[in-house]
């Protein structure tokens, strides 16, 4: 794991003046690709046997290649020895979407990684989407991608009625009016997401849900039941907390594979695994009283007492 | 049956054919694992984007392990856990991995040979690009719905943090290695060459010990 940032346990050690170091041999190495990628350009260009398709490939490979090595030169220098590296900033110059991962941690250093976007169902913890994005983004941002990519799951369904989104939580991070605005024009309610540290109301009054329908502006297309559900979905950490463990345990919690998009492709197949899991324990009603009531009230589809109970024989 | 012809090389023996479905408990929590999963849509979706960017340019050469089995085992690893070495040798040896690979008829008495190789399943994964991770998701999702066991109406945000497992060896750590390895072995051989061998740590004998 490789760490920046203050150090309050452990032996204290300077990465960055290891990578400096070895990265300035290979700077020196690399000093005449430069001049090499001018002349190798404009003999790619005299070349008269290659046809058009392959030259334009072999041009798309080299100027990729010459990006590349622009790039982590430029990395290489930007790494500072003993600074404390600023938010979003890039540090690895070799895996450049890789970043700094501020998370709980305020007495060790920032380690590095990959932070993972999901959306899920509050009861069941049944994702419907997730999302990988490049460095450390801010948490807003992940949601309206989230919630595209639940839509294109929505319309793929052929039920009977039309599947929507009528609401969604979020902790304060997600707290932004921006993001409030452009859910509220799409239809959703946002009242899962605080605006304070204070504890959200799970029941409201029918006065509040007036003034909740009538400040997001969507007196005329939610109904009141509908706030009232939002409400009680609302952000809940321990909820957000067992969904994001079960995906822990499947492996979500280190990435193994390489680059950004191994993370992608691990991640997806956790969430994969975990939505199977939460499939399971659908069927089997292995939910929480707090998840079958929730579902009894969305009337989702209910327990066959006589399937369970039939002879497997 | 056409999936049982690519296996040729494992189902050749002789002996009574084993009913996987009859064999794995409907019980058994890998069995209702699968079961939860639109297969044909899946692997669909994946033939689909990978004959589009990957095309086949000849038809020679042994046939290819089956999308289905590679899907499965890909999903199987993070549900057990199990690493690519581990999930392939499952894959062998445990008919429950096997029903849910989507293989219905194991024959016993056959020469195991390996015919997933954990190079093979990499191979997949890196083939797995973000538009068909996205669509596998939304398949299972749109499936999910369909059969009426969750709604997108309301939900839930929220990221966390993945740290980076493996540490990436780059050209500079092997570097940096490589400069520090030999001075290390030298300062080790001067220290141990000057230094009497303390009486402690000297590994006794076959005669000591007795």
């Amino acid at each position: 794991m490789r760490c920046f940032g203050r150090q309050c346990r452990g032996q204290g050690h300077v990465f960055v003046k290891l990578v400096r170091h070895t990265e300035q041999k290979l700077l020196e190495l690399g000093e005449p690709i430069t001049t090499l990628g001018q002349q190798a350009q404009q003999l790619l260009d005299r070349a008269t046997p290659l046809s058009e398709a392959q030259r334009e490939r072999f041009a798309d490979t080299f100027n990729a290649a010459m990006r590349s090595h622009a790039h982590i030169r430029k990395q290489s220098q930007w790494l500072t020895q003993g600074k404390k590296l600023s938010h979003c900033k890039i540090v690895n110059a070799y895996d450049p979407p890789i970043a700094p991962i501020m998370k709980g941690k305020s007495n060790c250093p920032t380690q590095f990684g990959r932070k993972t976007g999901i959306l899920s169902e509050p009861t069941t913890g049944f994702i419907f989407a997730n999302r990988v994005p490049e460095g450390n983004p801010s948490d807003p941002s992940y949601v309206l991608p989230l919630l595209a990519k639940v839509q294109a799951a929505i319309e793929r369904v052929r039920a009977p009625r039309k599947l929507r989104g009528h609401s969604v939580a979020g902790d304060l991070g997600v707290n932004d009016a921006a993001l409030r605005q452009a859910l509220h024009d799409r239809g959703i309610l946002t009242v899962g997401i605080p605006k304070t540290v204070e504890p959200m109301n799970q029941a409201p009054s029918p006065e509040e849900i007036r003034n909740i329908l009538n400040e997001a502006g969507l007196n005329r297309q939610r109904t009141p039941h509908q706030v009232h559900l939002a409400c009680a979905s609302g952000y809940s950490r321990p909820v957000v907390e067992s969904h994001i463990a079960s995906l822990l345990s499947r492996g979500a919690g280190q990435v193994r594979y390489k680059g950004l998009e191994g993370a992608a492709v691990q991640l997806g197949m956790a969430v994969m695994a975990h939505n199977g899991a939460a499939l399971v324990r659908i069927r089997q009603q292995r939910l929480s009283k707090r998840a079958q009531k929730f579902r009894r009230w969305l009337g989702l589809r209910r327990h066959n007492v006589n399937q369970i109970n039939a002879p497997e024989n | 049956m056409r999936r049982l012809r690519h296996l040729q090389h494992w189902l050749n023996g002789s002996g009574p054919r084993l009913q996987g479905a009859d064999v794995v408990p409907k019980t058994h929590s890998i069995r209702r694992w699968a079961d939860t999963f639109p297969w044909a849509k899946l692997v669909e979706a994946v033939e689909q984007s990978v004959a589009s960017r990957f095309p086949k340019r000849s038809n020679s050469g042994r046939r290819p392990v089956p999308t289905r089995v590679l899907l499965a085992l890909e999903l199987l690893k993070h549900e057990v856990g199990a690493s690519d070495e581990a999930i392939c040798e499952r894959w062998r040896t445990d008919v429950a991995v096997m029903y849910a690979c989507g293989l219905e008829e194991v024959q016993l008495a056959s020469p195991q040979d390996h015919f997933v190789l954990p190079e093979t399943l990499a191979q997949f994964r890196s083939r797995l690009d973000e538009a068909l991770r996205d669509e596998l998701v939304a398949l299972q999702a749109a499936a999910a719905m369909a059969e009426g066991l969750v709604s997108p109406a309301h939900l839930l945000v929220d990221t966390f943090p993945s740290e980076q497992g493996s540490q990436r060896v780059t050209d500079a750590t092997t570097l940096y290695k490589a400069q520090k390895k030999p001075w290390r072995s030298l300062q080790t051989s001067r220290t141990s060459a000057a230094a009497k061998p303390r009486p402690s740590r000297v590994k006794p004998t076959p005669s000591t010990r007795s």
